[in-house]
Parts: structure tokens; sequence; C-alpha cells
């Protein structure tokens, strides 16, 4: 990783009860959450976060309902507070914070995208839009261009003077990416951004957002509870269970490496063939294979490569980047990595 | 003697029953017990009265009677009467100057002008045409049968109580709905209002106001109709969407931009609906107001009761529901017109 740590999660404990303090000993003890539930009446929000988010990617935390990953993303800009252990942006710790310091971060550092779209529903489209700019005290006048250039930047020309119920959900949440777009800010918290919609908007928002991605180089860190879409996203995974993170990486990385069963039994499902990458499977050498079908970029991903080689699995490729060969791939390899691993396999080295 | 001189001599307290030996006026009671001859002793278990304040005060004089709780009441109401007018006073004379000032310009503008007045606020707040057809007959109905003037009076005093109501009331509704403890203590204070019968409002105010004076009724009104309006403003805000408030949060609004540019706004329905509420409410007490000196339709109907007057408190009686319908309507249409502009 040569890009800057943006954003730094250190030892981060947040437990939910009367007595968190209390709590938060018996956890450092070894307590689970299960436990800590029955004999103290507390939950065990977070555990020993460490996450490190780097510059301009896209950081995916994934993890199924309750695991605590929206409660995570609302440490980031302090919706939620910590019982323990650091936030640090730009290295400086968040939680020292006071409230004039923090709303400055809030409005000029980290804008927030909701599942729920919490457009404001008594405003207009492009009231909404600029919403982060009214915050800091501008007019409609002011940010009007602004608000507008980022409303036809995801599609929406023409409904600026629209309120949001007369819009369909897919258009509500590209008013709510607007929104976080026209504050300007250079890290985007997106909370389940997309899990309200319905698969086909969803995958255009996707698109939507990595190629406002490729532009803009923003520091993302997004919610999902849905693997495609982190492996889709992410540049780097975190995998949450019951509030403790069971694996995190590079997403190609963890999916040609679990550690875990849990999340063996999670990739299990997935199609193998469209989200793996040529460069995750291939063999890196420099020497030239004996009989070249051609080129493959080491983005392709496996589903391209098949569809190319109309399924002859005695071909090889040459593997190039930017012009140079990295390695080789033979179609045989190819086909055992579409075999996913086997979920019993993975309980041994299961480590909670 | 008496059924519980068992109760004093147990605890020894003969002699201070004995000082309180008086010949102060006997109950009605004592005076017919004591004429027929008949002793307080009970004949049997049956007849066993429950240990009253009165009961006991048969066995020991020094126990005070029922009459002395209502009696000593009264004097310490009226003990502090007159320190409590001082502070009332000026606080509440604003109030009279207002309802005086516009009953006077009501009464004194001539129908040709207030009428039209009238329907051109019902336009502005419901933009509906058939509402303003409805209320202009409904006013000239009222005008032909010579019940103009005191429906005027009656729709001014509500004016000016439901105003007051709103003006006080949002603001107590919005401290209700930021602050716990606040919403805590003002409770109880308004399920008291709203459950007391409203004869009984008016009993300490005649004692602490002029029966002249017209802030007498205005304070009843507004002590009667303000409770809707606090209750839906301080509703209307915390049913605010979570999401919403959140997003406020996120995008760093301080607690005044969130409370004028998000709550209010989005609680405005329900605010409306209370403002609606307060105003029927008003209407409801003016008619009872009328007893102590309020003005308009309310007595007329009084007229008719004391007087045996069935025509009059008929027809004021018919006048008020047809006043009651065109406040009604106005405020629902107005209400919709914001509901309509805002969620589906």
């Amino acid at each position: 990783m040569d890009r800057n740590i943006k954003i730094s999660i250190r030892n981060l404990y947040k437990i939910f009860g009367p007595t968190p303090d209390i709590a938060l000993a018996h956890v450092r003890k070894g307590m689970g959450k299960a436990e800590l539930l029955e004999k103290h009446n507390h939950v065990l929000g977070l555990q020993d976060i460490n996450v490190d988010i780097h510059e301009g990617e896209i950081t995916v935390i994934m993890g199924l309902s309750g695991s605590g990953k929206s409660t995570l993303i609302r440490h980031l800009n302090r919706l939620i507070e910590p019982t323990a252990g650091e936030v640090e942006v730009d290295g400086e710790n968040v939680l020292a914070y006071d409230e004039d310091k923090l709303r400055k971060l809030r409005r000029e550092q980290m804008s927030m995208v909701f599942q729920k779209f919490a457009l404001l529903p008594h405003k207009t489209v492009l009231e909404n839009a600029g919403m982060a700019l009214l915050v800091r005290g501008y007019s409609v006048q002011d940010f009007e261009g602004e608000a507008k250039k980022w409303l036809a930047r995801v599609g929406l020309e023409g409904n600026e003077y629209q309120y949001p119920h007369q819009l369909s959900g897919g258009m509500q949440q590209r008013v709510g990416i607007a929104r976080a777009l026209a504050s300007n800010s250079p890290i985007m918290l997106m909370d389940e951004a997309f899990s309200a919609l319905d698969p086909l908007i969803r995958s255009d928002m996707q698109d939507l957002l990595l190629e406002l991605q490729d532009e803009l180089q923003k520091t993302v860190v997004f919610i999902t509870h849905d693997l495609d879409e982190s492996l889709k996203l992410a540049d780097h995974l975190v995998i949450l269970k019951e509030g403790h993170i069971v694996q995190q990486g590079e997403p190609q990385e963890i999916l040609m490496n679990p550690n875990d069963s849990y999340i063996t039994d999670f990739i299990s499902d997935i199609n193998r063939a469209r989200v793996l990458r040529v460069r995750s499977i291939m063999e890196k050498t420099k020497a030239a294979p004996e009989e070249c079908a051609g080129d493959i970029s080491e983005r392709d991903n496996l589903e391209s490569v098949i569809a190319r080689s109309n399924g002859d699995t005695s071909l090889t490729y040459r593997v190039v980047r930017k012009g140079n060969q990295v390695g080789i791939l033979k179609m045989e390899e190819l086909v055992k990595a579409l075999v996913p691993l086997d979920a019993s396999e993975g309980d041994a080295r299961s480590r909670y | 003697m008496a059924t519980y001189d068992f109760i004093f001599s147990a605890l020894g307290l003969e002699d201070w029953c004995a000082e309180g030996q008086s010949d102060a006026p006997m109950s009605m009671a004592a005076l017919l017990q004591k004429t027929q001859g008949t002793t307080g002793e009970p004949e049997s278990l049956w007849d066993t009265p429950f240990p009253s304040m009165d009961a006991l005060n048969e066995s020991c004089a020094a126990f005070p009677q029922s009459r002395d709780l209502t009696k000593g009441l009264e004097e310490g109401f009226l003990s502090i009467k007159d320190s409590l007018s001082v502070v009332l006073d000026p606080l509440t004379q604003p109030l009279s100057w207002a309802l005086d000032g516009t009953l006077y310009g009501m009464l004194n503008t001539p129908w040709w002008i207030v009428i039209p007045v009238l329907l051109a606020v019902v336009f502005f707040v419901t933009k509906s045409w058939k509402l303003v057809g409805f209320v202009a007959v409904s006013l000239c109905l009222l005008a032909f049968i010579d019940y103009y003037r005191y429906a005027m009076e009656t729709l001014s005093i509500i004016f000016v109580c439901a105003f007051i109501c709103v003006l006080l009331g949002v603001p107590i509704g919005i401290a209700m709905s930021r602050n716990d403890m606040m919403q805590r203590l003002t409770v109880p204070v308004l399920d008291m209002l709203q459950t007391l019968p409203p004869f009984v409002y008016l009993i300490p105010l005649i004692f602490l106001f002029s029966v002249t004076e017209s802030k007498l009724y205005g304070i009843a009104i507004i002590l009667y109709a303000i409770v809707p309006v606090i209750r839906l403003t301080n509703l209307g805000i915390r049913l605010v969407d979570k999401d919403v408030i959140e997003a406020a949060d996120a995008f760093g609004m301080t607690s005044h931009q969130k409370l004028f540019k998000v709550q209010i706004p989005l609680a405005l329905p329900n605010i409306m609906a209370g403002v609606n509420q307060t105003i029927m409410m008003s209407l409801a007490m003016v008619v009872i107001a009328s007893l102590v000196s309020a003005p308009g339709l309310g007595v007329l109907v009084l007229q008719g009761i004391r007087n045996l007057e069935l025509g009059v408190g008929l027809v004021a009686g018919l006048g008020i529901v047809i006043l009651a319908v065109i406040l009604d309507r106005v405020t629902k249409a107005s209400l919709a017109r914001i509901n309509a502009s805002q969620n589906q």
C-alpha cells in the first residue's frame, strides 16, 4: 500500500448498556458476547476493532445484520461515542474534539449517504443536494450551481425542483449521493447506501459509484451485507461478525485464502468466475508461454477469459500489465479455481 | 359517646380533645341528633360510620371537621390573593387590551369590510373557492338573522385566544420535546387542565380578577384550549424521522439549525392539527365563559337557559355550530395543504 492512511481505528470497543465501563473490563478479560448479555445485560457492539482506511480507496465493511457494521461507521463521525479506543482522521484524534471541531469535521471532512436516503421531505431536490452547503451558511443562490453540477453528474438533470417523494427510490439515493458529493468532503461514509434498492438499480448505482470514484478518488467507507456488492466495490474488505473483525484485506486475497469457516461459508455461494480476477490465480512468471492464445489483462475477471476462450480448457494466455508480461494463465488452472473451497476445510483454521 | 372515642383515649389525647370544646356552631346533623335525643353511639356494627373527619370530630372536639378543610383552603387562597394579583395583574393586562381591542375593531368596522376581509383570509389559507363560498353563505345567514354582532364577538375572542395559545403553546411543546424532564413535569399539568371540568377554572379566576375585566374569560379559554397545541407540538417533533435527524447531525447542523430547518417544518402537520383542536376547544369554552361576562353567542345561549327562551337558545346554538364548522373546515383545509406540500 503506497497510499496514506486517512482514517485509523485503534482498539475500538463499543458496549451498549447502563455501565459500559464495568462491562468493558469483563470483555477485556475475555468474556464473550452471549455471556456478557446473559450475566451483565450489556450488549457487546464492537470488540477490538483495528482498521486502517487508506486515502482514495473504497473500504468495504461487510457483515450480516447485527454484526455491528452500522455502529462502526457511526463512530467515524461520532454519531455514536465509543466505549474505548481511538479514531484518528489525518492523524488527529477525533474523540478529543469538542463540539465545534466535531461539527467542522462533519461539515467539511465527512459526508454520509444513508440506507433510507434521509432526505428532507419538505425541500426540493436542489435544496437537498445543497444541504451541506446550506448548513455552512450559504444561500440557495450561492450553491445552486454546485448542487446542479452534482445532480447532473449523478443523472438527475431536470429534477432539481421536484420534491423527494416524487422520485423513485433509486433517484432519491442519487440525490443522497449528490448531497454527499456537493459537500466536497474528502471522506464519504456510505451506510448500506444501496441495500434498499432493487437489484438492477443497485447494480447501476454501484457502477455509478465506481465511475465517480475513478474520477474523484475520495476515501469511501462503504457498509453492506451483500458479498457480491462488497467484492465489486472493495479495494479493502473488512468482514465483521458479532462485533469483531474476522478477516480483512484485499478482496481477492480473502477469496483465495479465507481464514475462517464463517468466511468460507460466505463465499461458497458467489459466482467466482465473475469476482475472481486473473492476477489472483495466474502463475507469476516472465517466461513466455509455449503456446500463447493471446494477451489478457491482469484485471480481467475469469468470466471474460472463459468467454474469450470459448470454453477451450487447453489454452494458455499471457497476462499483461501495461503491455508487459507479468504472468501466464492456463485455462486448466482457471477451471480449478472456480471450484469453491470446501466449507469444512476451513473449520480447522477457525480462530474464533 | 361517639364511635371512635377509644382511639383518642388509647392515644391519651383526651386532654387535647377537651381543649377543643367550644360553642362553635354545630353541624346540621349534630343539631338534629340533639333535638331528637339520640346519642352518637351506633346501635350495631352495621351502622358504624367511616372514620372520617366529621366522625372523629364527634369523638374529639379538637379534631378538625371537613368544612374546616374547605374553609382553610378558601382562607389560604384569599390571603395570597392580593400578592398574587400584584404579579398576575400586570402580566395578564395585555390580554385584556388584546381582547378589548380586537372586539372594538371587529365591531366598529362596517360589515361590508369585515366579511370580505374574512373571506380573503379564508381564500389565502385554503386556496379553495368552494370553502370561500360556504363561509360567505354562512356568515351572510348569521348576519341576516341579526346574529352578526354576536358571531363577530365570538370570532374575535377565539382569534385572540387561539393566537395566544399558539404563541405560548408551540414554544412549550418544543421545550417538552427537547427535554424529557420538562415533559415529565408538564404532562401531569396538561392532564389536569384537560380533565378539570371547565367550570372549575372559573372559580379561582373570579376571585383573582374582576368579572368586568375581559382577561378573566380570556385566561379561562386559554387554559382550557392550550393543551392540544402543546401536546401535538411535542408529539410532532418527537415523531420526526430519526433517519432525517441523523442525517442533519451527520452534515453538522447545529441544534438551532436542526430545530428550524428540520424539526419544526417536519412537525408542522402535527402542530397544525393541534391548532385546529385548540380553535375548536376555544369555541367550546367561549360559550361557558359567557357565565363570566364573555360576550358573543354564548350570552344568547345563557339567556335562553335563564329566561327559558327556547328559540333564542336554539338559534344561538345553531350559530355556534355554524362557526364551529367554518373554523374546522378552514383549518383542516390549510392543514391538508401543508400535508400535500410535504409527504405524499
